[in-house]
């Protein structure tokens, strides 16, 4: 098996990597361009489709200038069946990427994704693997509006047999995104453009990062901060600008989600807050809580929190805007607030 | 329509025979038990249709894939699925195809080239174009089959799929089974275009007499050739009769679905020709349906005696 060739998993985040290791600094939109052509190059049977996967732009740049385009299959706008054909490609050997430029299309093809993709495997008995990545990327903001702006990560874990990933820099964005190809089971790999021109050190040479296991972005003591991607982002900056004393992990997986990093850290902490960009019902920021709740309620000084968007499809108008999305003023704002017992 | 029996040879006949009658003795072996509980699943009969997955299957290899809806035994049967583990799936039991986990509608067995099945109406004809696409990246000889009725040709999906398959090439065959219902829709209620007349406009069709198996072989044949030797899809087309209800065991009553169960019966009609021609005796015959009775007998006390999953099973393989 070619993935065996870079089997090594890399628990490690990159400031943890030795000084001798490779410190290129590269962005998260070339991170993953350059996970894709690896990916490409390591395993022929890994293949990408999806609409305007093969149009000039590259999905925003992340598939310019592949090794193999003649493993990149354009599609017509038709996600539901051509997600079915990704699966079908998957059933009989293949490892395909499904690529969507904006999630809210994705809900097209939900019959494949609920239906058929994450109840293969446990109505088969798993005597077939689904080795599917369906790669999303997710966006906001210039008046994009409700249509063009959602998240949906959270609807995603809630069925049973879907891995759902978010990652929040290049270096992990690389990892992940290698160790989701590498997984026999499918995978819903939530990119947010706004860190596609972030950038940070980035290994050259093949790494995953372990499926299931989040990390300590940064240590603390008084509150547990739990957020994923863009909000991984803006709850450093909300540290750093605010001096917060807070822990702030990024779960990296909705699902599986990694519970006892979540837990350790609130047994030291005592708080939770949780920041999810995305719909605050039946959400991922009330799984959270709720996980905590039930598992950790014995550590808790003050009742679990979470800051999500209002419970209403995104506006267009950029006043409104302001007021609906969070941001790392915000995120202080809320810590303040619970730190002083308000 | 294709099909002439003046070619039926005596080998032939006997293997679609076999292969119509094993379906046939199945399905009707269920019917006196359903009403037992012995089989808590839904069960999709494929009594009066038989013909249509016999003559298809009859030219592919284990190796060649077929993807199918909620009515499974038959295409499963013929495919190569063994009658034992099938039952034990019907009964719920571990040593069913899917070890209890799929029930009548969720048939899965990889060395025989089924991998797993849809009760969804419409999403797994995407599933064969998938399979088909990956065989033509992979350079490999292997047909891909998408099997669905005509009630799926109503689905976005099937639409989506013929588009794509015909625009990239892609060599998979389409089967639709046409029993002229969904569920108990007539036809004329649910689709309002020949299905063969549209689909021609993206592929080269074949149309067969679905209650032939003659007819169906002979057409699937020459389309799985043009698809050999075109890297292209075909469209395969059967008008059949559904005998039974949609669900369950009971005979179908609709007005709009007259069955004559002389003239429509694919295996009276094999036997006839046959015998017309001396390619098989009375005996030969009846020896054939005596041996699968005692398959049968075999299967059902496999099923009874498998155990059943325990709960420890419940979370795994998710």
């Amino acid at each position: 098996m070619p993935w065996s060739r870079f089997d090594q998993t890399s628990t490690a985040t990159l400031d943890a990597l030795p000084a001798s290791a490779n410190r290129r600094v590269i962005s998260f939109k070339d991170a993953m361009r350059e996970a894709i052509d690896q990916a490409m190059n390591n395993d022929p049977r890994v293949f990408a489709i999806g609409l305007d996967a093969d149009d000039k732009f590259g999905v925003f740049g992340s598939m310019l200038n592949l090794s193999h385009p003649e493993r990149v299959i354009g599609t017509p706008v038709s996600e539901n069946a051509m997600t079915g054909v990704a699966l079908g490609a998957a059933l009989n050997g293949m490892r395909p990427i499904y690529i969507h430029l904006r999630v809210d299309f994705m809900l097209l093809a939900m019959d494949q994704i609920a239906n058929y993709i994450a109840k293969w495997r446990y109505m088969t008995r798993g005597k077939v693997k689904v080795p599917i990545v369906i790669r999303t990327v997710i966006g906001r903001g210039w008046g994009c509006g409700a249509q063009h702006s959602q998240t949906l990560g959270g609807m995603f874990a809630h069925f049973p047999g879907l891995k759902v990933v978010m990652p929040s820099d290049p270096y992990e964005a690389k990892g992940l995104f290698l160790a989701a190809v590498k997984d026999d089971w499918p995978v819903i790999f939530i990119e947010h453009r706004w860190l596609y021109k972030n950038t940070g050190a980035v290994p050259e040479e093949m790494y995953v990062l372990p499926v299931g296991k989040g990390r300590v972005v940064c240590p603390g003591k008084q509150l547990t901060l739990v957020a994923t991607s863009l909000a991984v982002v803006d709850s450093l900056n909300a540290i750093s600008k605010h001096e917060l004393d807070v822990e702030l992990i990024d779960p990296r997986w909705l699902k599986p989600l990694d519970e006892d990093l979540i837990l350790n850290s609130v047994r030291k902490t005592g708080r939770l807050l949780v920041i999810d960009y995305d719909f605050p019902a039946c959400g991922f920021a009330a799984e959270v809580c709720a996980m905590v709740a039930e598992k950790g309620s014995q550590f808790l000084k003050s009742p679990v929190q979470r800051m999500t968007f209002p419970d209403c499809p995104m506006p267009a108008s950029g006043v409104l805007e302001k007021a609906y999305y969070p941001n790392a003023d915000k995120i202080a704002e809320r810590i303040r607030g619970i730190l002083n017992g308000s | 329509m294709v099909g002439d029996t003046a070619n039926l040879t005596r080998e032939l006949g006997l293997r679609l025979l076999r292969k119509l009658r094993e379906i046939r003795q199945f399905e009707e072996r269920i019917i006196p038990l359903y009403p037992t509980d012995v089989m808590v699943t839904p069960v999709h009969l494929h009594i009066g249709q038989e013909a249509v997955p016999v003559g298809v299957c009859d030219h592919l290899r284990p190796k060649d894939l077929l993807f199918f809806g909620h009515r499974t035994h038959g295409p499963a049967l013929a495919k190569g699925l063994d009658m034992n583990r099938l039952m034990a799936e019907l009964f719920g039991r571990t040593t069913g195809c899917a070890n209890s986990f799929g029930g009548s509608m969720h048939l899965v067995d990889p060395d025989n080239g089924m991998l797993g099945s849809s009760a969804l109406v419409g999403g797994g004809i995407a599933l064969g174009v998938g399979a088909a696409l990956a065989a033509k990246l992979e350079k490999r000889d292997q047909f891909c089959v998408s099997w669905f009725g005509d009630g799926a040709v109503d689905s976005g999906a099937f639409w989506e799929s013929l588009n794509f398959a015909a625009l990239k090439a892609v060599p998979v065959m389409f089967v639709c089974e046409d029993n002229g219902l969904s569920n108990v829709m007539e036809k004329k209620d649910h689709m309002f275009a020949d299905i063969t007349e549209v689909a021609g406009h993206f592929m080269e069709v074949w149309r067969a007499d679905g209650t032939d198996v003659h007819s169906v072989w002979s057409a699937a044949g020459q389309a799985l050739r043009h698809i050999r030797e075109s890297g292209k899809p075909a469209f395969l087309w059967c008008r059949t009769k559904r005998w039974m209800k949609h669900q369950g065991v009971e005979t179908d009553d609709l007005e709009c679905n007259p069955v004559d169960r002389e003239k429509d019966c694919p295996i009276k009609k094999l036997e006839k020709a046959m015998k017309a021609r001396n390619l098989a005796s009375d005996k030969e015959l009846d020896e054939i349906t005596q041996g699968i009775e005692a398959q049968l007998n075999a299967a059902l006390e496999f099923a009874k005696k498998s155990p059943f999953p325990t709960e420890d099973l419940l979370m795994t393989e998710v």
